[in-house]
């Protein structure tokens, strides 16, 4: 097993090499000279000049992102340009927002989709399933911004249960700080429910189908304990598959629900970075986020060798 | 605009009692004590410290107006008051000014306010080692010198003969910070500013609140009148007004782009929408050295096209109010006759058609959504007359370079609003200025630019000002399309709110009913 660890480790060296020089050459091919950003108006060109020589942009772009790696090496990402905050005081202050954010809508993803697969896959080609297979690819096709605006009109604007916008850290008042949780998180697992209900579904009508469950039938067990502990089990790999692929697509979710409820996670820091022009902080989060992403792929991966024992002796 | 301006030369300007503007204000209503209220603002705020952030965005300075003072304040007509400042004088050239500072003030950390303290705050942006971009804005003044414990000077390079009122605006440049906090504070001042304002920053998580409260030793007695103002980014424009509506927010910042929520609140008894007809205006220069701008026909044919009201009604429900002079209703400058073309789309045909070549351009537009429309609609203008634009999007940090370097046919500008027009006008406008976009020269042109800066008298300043309009209007170099306007929408409840000058919303004296 430990062999089988260090080997996908080391695989993921050049992935991590790759995302740092894409994201490298993302920032520095963006249109507008960073110089000129940070100049404003009073871009002369002498000014201009001089402070490009200052930030080392007048050297070739390859210069440029090793020594940018060399920094990030040493755990140096950068500084912002307007706020003087580096790259890791700024992330550290956001990323347990975005994280609880998606904690909460991975659970009520879950906590959505999981029953509403296993309701249809029992009675499935029956008037409930075509209803909420249907359902399900509607919510599909409804985009985060609409659904975040629909659920703060109802909930924020007419009935006045929950807040609009805001958040209040944890720490300083538990209960403040889920009730301002609830709208965004619920919006993003709008978006997640059904992705993870389709392919639920599917497996466990395969599944509802092997010998196993009818033996299981036969023994008289109770319904309830076949589906949840016989039938869900062997699906379990593909949750996490659903799961792994999810956090990727939340954190694009979340650049756009919290600008939109006015989180202070590290999606509004980089939305933020973007209008600003502010490089820095742009390229240094987009690393740590590709960088948490392939880290996480990587531990569902060992998760996979965990519960399926083929995948760690035979394919590894 | 300023009466001070119009009585007489380097008269000693001694204005009223010590707490002048603020005390009137609000003498018919009774100002209620305490409460607080939740500012919505648009931006994140990044900082305070000028050699860090540079300039501030309104968002910032809508929070620099509760922390921090100005010299001088601008009052409901436009005309500067004492702040900080109790009285000033200026010399004949209106190149030396004379502050006398009030005395008695400190700053939240206790260091005493006085003449040293403007200087250091002076000098600071203007050190070239500190390589400060605020630098820019005051590169017409060229040294600030306390002369004694109460009276600083200020020599400039150009003469100004509004500047108390220029100064004050709660931008990086004319609000006076703590020299000790910045001393003491190093990298941290940035998120720790310390000002000698109505209010004491209390905390401030990144990218969400703000917590002001009520500095309880504030020169002004009775002032101000909330204990604690909470100021939060919401970048949303529809959730920042969802925000308005379920009462999480008291005031928001806000813009005629999203005209369907001004116009609903507009027609809600719970809720104020404050509008400020600001001056200057949306406006956009033609490079009169290239083809086929060098040709003033063209120029004045591809003006007379637009119809600024349809344009109104296409961007911004008919909010956007059209210009037809760079000052505005705004100024103080009121021309009987700017010059202004007449929107007439047969003479525009005539126009090109006299001219003879095929007009075929570039135009330059902001990769925005109202940079996008607004481009688009003076697309169709234009095709109508028979001539082609092609648009060119290019983000807002490449248009200023670009602008510089001249490498535009058309491209969009700014004039904000400003109390007075002369920073901008000879800026823009002047031979050899950096930003004189149009590379147009006119010896008449000039003086105007030269006389109106240096005349104290309003009346003759008006004429020249007209007069400058008048030629750009003609020459047609530049075209205004819309007149700026500022909005907040708030609760009902919430009194007291001065002018957004400047699209600031100073909320540092306001309070709750």
């Amino acid at each position: 097993m430990l062999g089988f660890v260090a080997r996908r480790l080391l695989y993921l060296v050049p992935v991590l090499v790759a995302v740092s020089l894409l994201t490298f050459l993302i920032a520095s091919l963006l249109p507008g000279d960073l110089a000129y950003v940070i100049l404003g108006d009073q871009a002369t060109p002498e000014k201009v000049a001089a402070l490009r020589h200052d930030l080392g942009l007048d050297q070739p772009v390859w210069w440029r992102y090793l020594s940018w790696l060399g920094h990030v090496l040493e755990g140096d990402f950068g500084r912002s340009f307007r706020t003087g905050q580096t790259v890791l005081q700024a992330v550290a202050e956001r990323l347990p927002v975005s994280l609880e954010l998606m904690f909460f809508a991975e659970i009520a993803g879950l906590a959505i989709g999981v029953p509403v697969a296993i309701a249809c896959a029992v009675r499935s080609g029956s008037a409930f399933d075509r209803f909420m297979t249907g359902s399900a690819f509607g919510m599909l096709s409804v985009p985060t911004f609409l659904s975040a605006i629909l659920l703060i009109y109802l909930f924020a604007v007419e009935l006045r249960w929950l807040p609009a916008t805001g958040y209040v850290p944890f720490a300083e008042d538990p209960v403040a700080n889920l009730r301002f949780m609830v709208l965004p998180a619920l919006t993003l697992a709008l978006a997640e429910w059904p992705g993870i209900m389709r392919v639920l579904r599917s497996d466990m009508i395969a599944t509802l189908q092997e010998d196993y469950i009818a033996l299981a039938k036969a023994k008289g067990l109770k319904a309830s304990r076949i589906l949840f502990v016989h039938a869900l089990k062997p699906s379990s790999l593909t949750l996490i598959t659903v799961t792994g692929i999810n956090i990727g697509r939340l954190i694009g979710g979340a650049l756009i629900v919290e600008t939109i409820f006015a989180l202070p996670g590290i999606g509004r820091l980089l939305v933020g970075a973007i209008y600003t022009r502010d490089l820095i902080i742009l390229q240094g989060v987009v690393l740590f986020v590709a960088g948490g992403f392939v880290v996480m792929n990587f531990v569902v991966d060992m998760l996979y060798a965990v519960l399926d024992p083929r995948i760690r002796h035979g394919h590894a | 605009m300023m009466a001070a301006i119009r009585s007489r030369k380097s008269a000693q300007i001694v204005l009223g009692a010590a707490f002048g503007a603020a005390l009137f204000a609000g003498a018919a209503h009774a100002q209620k004590q305490g409460g607080s209220i939740t500012v919505g603002l648009e931006l994140d705020i990044p900082g305070f410290d000028p050699l860090k952030v540079g300039v501030y965005d309104t968002s910032a300075e809508t929070a620099a107006a509760a922390i921090f003072d100005t010299l001088t304040t601008l009052d409901d007509k436009g005309e500067a008051q004492p702040k900080l400042a109790l009285s000033w004088t200026h010399s004949d050239d209106f190149r030396t000014w004379t502050f006398k500072l009030r005395s008695g003030v400190k700053f939240h950390d206790g260091t005493p306010f006085d003449a040293e303290a403007v200087k250091a705050n002076f000098d600071r942006q203007k050190d070239p080692a500190n390589k400060c971009r605020c630098a820019f804005y005051i590169s017409f003044i060229h040294d600030v010198q306390a002369s004694d414990e109460m009276t600083v000077v200020y020599n400039l390079i150009d003469p100004s003969v509004n500047l108390p009122a220029i100064m004050t605006i709660q931008s990086s440049n004319f609000v006076i910070q703590s020299p000790t906090a910045w001393k003491t504070k190093g990298d941290d001042y940035n998120r720790n500013p310390v000002g000698t304002g109505p209010y004491i920053l209390k905390s401030w998580t990144a990218g969400d609140r703000m917590v002001l409260e009520r500095n309880p030793d504030y020169w002004n007695k009775g002032h101000p009148h909330l204990d604690r103002i909470v100021l939060k980014p919401l970048p949303d424009a529809q959730s920042r007004f969802a925000s308005l509506q379920s009462g999480e927010a008291d005031i928001i910042w806000d813009d005629e782009v999203d005209a369907d929520n001004i116009q609903k609140a507009q027609k809600d008894p719970k809720m104020t929408v404050h509008t400020y007809a600001g001056s200057g205006a949306s406006v956009y220069a033609f490079n009169t050295k290239v083809v086929p701008f060098d040709d003033v026909r063209v120029r004045q044919a591809l003006v007379m096209a637009i119809d600024r009201n349809k344009m109104s009604q296409a961007l911004t429900n008919g909010l956007s109010r059209p210009a037809s002079n760079p000052y505005g209703e705004g100024s103080w400058v009121k021309c009987k006759d700017d010059g202004a073309l007449p929107s007439d789309v047969e003479k525009a045909k005539a126009l090109i058609k006299d001219y003879g070549k095929p007009v075929d351009f570039k135009m330059i537009v902001s990769a925005t959504p109202r940079g996008r429309n607004t481009g688009q609609i003076l697309q169709q203008f234009w095709k109508r007359i028979g001539a082609n634009m092609e648009i060119e999007q290019v983000d807002q940090a490449t248009i200023v370079p670009r602008a510089f370097m001249r490498q535009f046919q058309l491209t969009p500008w700014r004039i904000i609003d400003l109390a007075d027009p002369d920073p901008q006008m000879y800026a823009n406008f002047h031979t050899g200025s950096p930003v004189a976009l149009a590379n147009y020269s006119n010896p008449e042109l000039d003086h105007l630019l030269e006389h109106a800066r240096v005349t104290a008298d309003v009346a003759r300043r008006t004429d020249d000002y007209c007069a400058i309009s008048r030629l750009i209007n003609q020459e047609a170099i530049w075209f205004w399309t819309f007149q700026n306007t500022y909005y907040a929408i708030s609760s009902a409840k919430l009194k007291g709110l001065p002018k957004i000058y400047g699209g600031v919303i100073d909320v540092s004296n306001v309070w709750m009913e």
